[in-house]
């Protein structure tokens, strides 16, 4: 599990830059992949290597730093979100309510989507939990974060290849 | 790298970038609301979906801000073009770091405020970086694959 630890690492600090309030205005899309390539960095560090990384190996650091970035980054959401019984959801719904209204559809399904959002509202304001919410954010985080995790671990891995001259298989 | 692979690629970017711009989407397929406030919260683990960063003025916004959406479309394009074209099997390292410095330097320039947000340089220095990354992330793919063959073998 040690060999594993790099990844955990930059997972934790991706999964926090996703969620900590205001540092969370500077998450972007290039976040994961960035922690996905500094696990394999790290890695190297530590190892004194500079031998070409197998892509088999940057698969898995990024299964595992998007994996940890899901699984930390949502345990912080919902904690938060328990203690404070604030969250984006609660702000941007006036918003989110304007603009299913907005859209041409037919009453029956902006009733069904906004019933939802109501739901899921209110529990959040009342209780700081919602079953809906905390499904919604975990399979997103895993199926989003697990995918960058392992688009940056190739691409990665490719420049540390490049980078290091030995890259023929 | 075998067809279907390469196809498949194609669709779950088709599916990725047309999630972006559902919002344009639901006039068409009305149902498709539903799955609005799911994808928004999908997309918020990769992007800050600051309002005034968004794609579109009016009633239609994108899922993710400019920089995010043009990333997206460059590895869609690109990916199209794999499809057809024979992509470089090593891309130097030095082709990335050229495509990100446009983006680099927006982000440091407007941030400074020697000029304001915009959104068309942020989606065509996204649209570079993404075009590129793609040639990483296809042959990172292919070195995959001939690394499996040799398990195999």
């Amino acid at each position: 599990m040690k060999k594993y630890i790099s990844p955990v690492i930059c997972g934790f600090g991706a999964g926090v830059l996703q969620i900590v309030p205001l540092i969370k205005s500077f998450s972007c899309c290039l976040i994961l992949p960035l922690a996905a390539f500094l696990s394999l960095l790290l890695d190297q560090k530590a190892n004194k290597s500079k031998e070409r990384i197998p892509m088999s190996k940057a698969v898995v650091f990024g299964l595992f730093t998007g994996l940890s970035a899901a699984l930390f980054g949502s345990a912080f959401e919902i904690l938060v979100t328990f203690i404070t019984k604030q969250n984006d959801v609660i702000l941007a719904f006036p918003e989110m309510q304007r603009m299913i209204e907005g859209f041409p559809v037919t009453p029956e399904i902006k009733k069904d989507v906004l019933n939802i959002l109501h739901t899921v509202r209110y529990e959040l304001m009342n209780y700081g939990f919602s079953w809906i919410y905390t499904f919604s954010i975990l399979i997103n985080g895993l199926i989003v974060n697990t995918v960058f995790g392992i688009v940056g671990g190739l691409i990665g891995a490719q420049v540390l290849n490049s980078k290091n001259k030995s890259s023929e298989v | 790298m075998p067809l279907w692979i390469r196809l498949l690629i194609v669709f779950t970017l088709l599916f990725w970038v047309a999630g972006i711009f559902l919002e344009w989407i639901i006039p068409l397929v009305p149902n498709s609301v539903l799955a609005l406030p799911i994808l928004q919260n999908a997309y918020s683990h990769v992007c800050h979906q600051q309002s005034h960063k968004l794609l579109g003025e009016s009633v239609y916004h994108s899922l993710v801000c400019a920089r995010c959406s043009g990333i997206y479309l460059g590895f869609f394009l690109v990916s199209i073009i794999s499809l057809i074209w024979k992509l470089p099997s090593e891309p130097r390292v030095k082709y990335f770091l050229f495509a990100m410095l446009p983006m680099v330097a927006d982000v440091f320039l407007y941030s400074i405020g020697i000029y304001s947000y915009s959104k068309i340089l942020a989606l065509f220095t996204g649209l570079l970086l993404g075009s590129t990354g793609f040639l990483y992330f296809y042959s990172a793919l292919n070195k995959l694959f001939q690394e499996i063959k040799q398990k195999k073998k």
